[in-house]
């Protein structure tokens, strides 16, 4: 059998899975808590791109790839494919949202107040290198204010609309349960807003960042200001079978509303959410959005083009499937290549005539 | 009425991986697919436990139909030792306690990437073939809409064009694999990235093909005795890739598609790349009684 | 890190259902064996919430309601379960557009195979020509003529007992 025996692949891939594994050493219930304690922005990174909302899952995805990202989230979707659809949460209105951080730039204040939350924003990003020399950093205790911030805050769309500001919000008249599903139907274009919104909530943080980047910077017609971000905590509300609604837990949610300039009467907005807390993917997000509606086809701010390529699972695979062999296409391409050469070869000068015009 | 209605009994996974809900979304497609051969159905594709673009669409339509007693082959390249075919194979197994083979005759599933078994499939098989891109047309409109549009309209001017532009600057078209054909009359697919070598065997063929693209959420099939024609001129017969004289260095059968291997000599030797045809000849070789079936290309050429 | 059940009654039952109604419309003419008898297990394997679904059948209708399918009319319908013929009411059945050929509607139809109308086929699927007889009038064929304008149509299961044969769209039916 000297044929199979220079390849030997079922072995080779064994093999190969145990000298990734090996180095990241045994997982247990204890590092899958330091991850989830330790970084909860990444923990909502990977939920929202997995779009599952369960912080041990997505810690324990991160443990058992090493924190290579697109593999981490790759694992949860697949976990969440095969997770049966019990019900449809209620859906969640910006007044009901237990809000942490509720800023705008498009006013120097708002009805409800800015509320700064916790943020890095202006903080001098220095590392503390003292740490590691032996010296911990023990965060100095937050001073609480006089008087706490509402838990609630109103949507600053609402002002704008009672205002005239902003067109008048179109009463959807959708059941819970027949809201489109990203996850069970394919995506067509054009989208529906719930996909097209579905799909940006799951999208690539990186990817989304790139094209609304390149939106923000010029390759798009309107430019974002940021009119309402929000990160908050919502109630998932479901229906027992007997009818009454409860709460089955609560989510760490974030929202980002972005405005431009004045169409038909009205201020425009783009407007992205999603699972965790990631500002920087739902504001490049909320700027697709709002740059969709006059996007040239095949121009980066394109619903189809920034669908299509801010899909993490799908792009992440698709790039690494390059390394799988191609032998048999290249094969191919050489046939043709050779024989064309010695075509050419043998009639130089005829090929030449037979160049069209332009 | 209550919660514990809702759900069902806990299972680690569903049998076949997939719950039943994705495989009856995937039994509806495949039987519309059938129904119009060549055309791209779209379908919701789920995640499975491998990275898109490593054969996720195929895997989803094998997972559909495998139940305990299939015999599924995997392969890649023509090859069943390939890794990817190998963690494939090993996963269909797993999650079906399907039986696998390398054996294409005792296959009743064959998933494949980039090639079709040189032995001629039965009426009783099923093709199941990984397509990484299912639009003939991504490359002259790379928008998908608009693609769709142009298959509705049987628009495939610039297709054409693109193939004649290729005659008239390099005297041959020259496309290599995934050679756009035409379905039934109606219908441009691709065949998947399949070498011109292999798109006859799926012409008026007796087996029943899928290609299925997991990461694009799109997918097609051939059903058997069905007309797939690569798309060519009349005066420019259709060409398969010039491998007719090439001779197997390890077997030594020739008339088949082969891999190149590249020698320090700055010669090249081959090698069949149907590796199981090739395993099988040796065996022969070696006086071992063993059933190789009836192949498309005899002597080199094909006959249907 | 995978634990994997065997196939319960009805995964079991759905695969082989499956696999009859598959190999049906791959063959148009060619009889089948679903396993099970009846419109039910058509039913099971492949209806769930995501279909709109018409069906004449008083004995069947709890069972499509289980699926949490969205019962509908027959132009809204993607699947049709028939126990009877009503050919004019079959006028508005979807048939797709060209743009979205997979929009044209299943139509699973009780009707006795063996007796009735003599049909020759041809097309995809046919080696050749396949010549069958089925319990449907021909006045049924002219209008799916009239209705299937390739690639735009409706595909057909015709079950009698535990047996199938399909008739897709590609399939040219010719009324001996």
């Amino acid at each position: 059998m000297a044929y199979v025996a220079t390849r030997g692949g079922e072995k080779a891939i064994e093999q190969a899975e145990r000298l990734f594994r090996e180095e990241l050493g045994t997982i247990d219930m204890a590092r899958v808590a330091a991850i989830r304690q330790s970084m909860p922005y990444l923990i909502d990174r990977v939920m929202g791109e997995a779009s599952l909302y369960d912080e041990d899952m997505a810690a324990l995805a991160l443990a058992q790839t090493g924190g290579e990202l697109s593999e981490a989230v790759l694992v949860l979707r697949a976990w969440r494919t095969t997770q049966p659809r019990l019900a449809v949460a209620a859906p969640l209105l910006q007044e009901d949202l237990l809000t942490q951080r509720r800023i705008s730039a498009a006013f120097k204040d708002i009805p409800g107040g800015q509320i700064l939350g916790p943020t890095l924003d202006y903080s001098h990003r220095v590392l503390a290198t003292d740490v590691l020399e032996g010296k911990p950093f023990a965060p100095p205790a937050v001073e609480p204010a006089a008087q706490p911030a509402p838990a609630h805050q109103p949507s600053l769309a609402d002002w704008q609309r009672q205002q005239g500001l902003v067109a008048p919000a179109k009463q959807s008249h959708v059941a819970p349960d027949d809201i489109p599903d990203l996850t069970r139907e394919p995506l067509l274009f054009p989208a529906s807003r719930a996909h097209r919104l579905q799909s940006l909530a799951r999208a690539e943080t990186g990817g989304v960042l790139a094209l609304g980047y390149a939106a923000m910077r010029g390759y798009g017609n309107a430019h974002p200001t940021v009119n309402e971000l929000r990160l908050a905590e919502a109630e998932v509300v479901v229906r027992h079978p007997s009818g009454t609604p409860f709460s089955a837990g609560r989510v760490r949610v974030c929202q980002a509303e972005v405005t431009s300039k004045e169409k038909g009467g009205y201020l425009e907005l783009g407007f992205a959410a999603s699972f965790g807390w990631n500002e920087v993917k739902v504001i490049a997000a909320a700027t697709l959005d709002l740059n969709s509606a006059e996007a040239p086809v095949g121009s980066p701010v394109h619903e189809e083009f920034y669908l299509y390529h801010t899909e993490s699972v799908e792009a992440s695979g698709f790039c690494i499937h390059f390394k799988l062999p191609h032998y048999v296409t290249f094969q191919s391409v050489l046939d043709a290549m050779r024989d064309a050469k010695a075509k050419a070869a043998a009639t130089p000068v005829e090929a030449e005539q037979m160049e069209p015009a332009e | 009425m209550s919660l514990s209605s809702l759900t069902k009994p806990w299972a680690a996974t569903s049998y076949g991986f997939l719950d039943a809900s994705a495989k009856r979304e995937l039994r509806r497609k495949m039987l519309k697919a059938i129904a119009v051969p060549g055309c791209q159905m779209p379908y919701a594709s789920r995640e499975v436990p491998m990275a898109r673009g490593w054969g996720t669409g195929g895997l989803q339509v094998t997972l559909t139909l495998v139940n305990p007693a299939s015999t599924v082959k995997v392969i890649d390249q023509g090859a069943d030792d390939g890794v990817n075919a190998a963690s494939i194979r090993r996963f269909i197994s797993r999650v079906s306690g399907a039986s696998e083979t390398w054996d294409t005759l005792g296959a009743s599933i064959i998933q494949s990437r980039h090639r079709v078994p040189e032995e001629t499939l039965r009426e009783d098989q099923i093709l199941v073939l990984q397509v990484p891109n299912p639009e003939p047309l991504r490359g002259v409109e790379p928008n998908m809409s608009i693609a769709r549009q142009m298959h509705a309209d049987a628009d495939y001017g610039r297709l054409w064009l693109t193939l004649y532009e290729q005659l008239v600057r390099k005297g041959r078209i020259m496309q290599g694999a995934a050679y756009p054909s035409l379905v039934n009359g109606r219908h441009v697919m691709t065949p998947s990235p399949i070498p011109r070598w292999d798109v006859p065997k799926l012409n008026m063929a007796k087996h029943l093909t899928f290609l299925s693209a997991g990461r694009e959420k799109r997918l097609h099939a051939v059903p058997p005795y069905t007309k797939v024609e690569p798309l060519v001129f009349s005066d420019r017969p259709y060409r398969v890739e010039d491998h007719q004289q090439l001779v197997c260095r390890r077997s030594g059968i020739a008339g088949y598609f082969m891999n190149e291997i590249p020698q320090d000599d700055g010669s090249s030797s081959f090698e069949v790349s149907d590796s199981n045809l090739g395993i099988k000849a040796i065996r022969r070789a070696e006086g071992e009684t063993v059933d190789i079936g009836q192949t498309w290309y005899r002597g080199g050429e094909f006959s249907a | 890190m995978l634990t994997v059940s065997l196939p319960d009654a009805a995964e079991a039952r759905c695969n082989k259902t499956f696999e009859a109604l598959m190999w049906a419309m791959a063959r148009p003419g060619q009889v089948r064996d679903m396993g099970e008898p009846g419109l039910a297990p058509v039913v099971e394997a492949l209806i769930d919430r995501e279909c709109v679904v018409h069906s004449d059948s008083a004995t069947l209708a709890p069972f499509i309601a289980n699926t949490g399918a969205t019962p509908g009319t027959i132009e809204m319908a993607d699947h049709l379960f028939h126990e009877t013929l009503d050919i004019e009411a079959l006028v508005s059945v979807r048939c797709g557009t060209a743009l979205y050929p997979d929009d044209g509607a299943t139509v699973v139809l009780q009707a006795a195979h063996g007796s009735g109308t003599r049909l020759r086929l041809s097309g995809p699927g046919v080696d050749g020509v396949c010549d069958i007889t089925l319990a449907i009038p021909p006045a049924f064929w002219s209008l799916r003529a009239a209705l299937c304008a390739y690639p735009e149509g409706f595909d057909l299961l015709l079950v009698d007992a535990r047996a199938v044969i399909g008739i897709p769209r590609s399939t040219h039916v010719e009324v001996l």
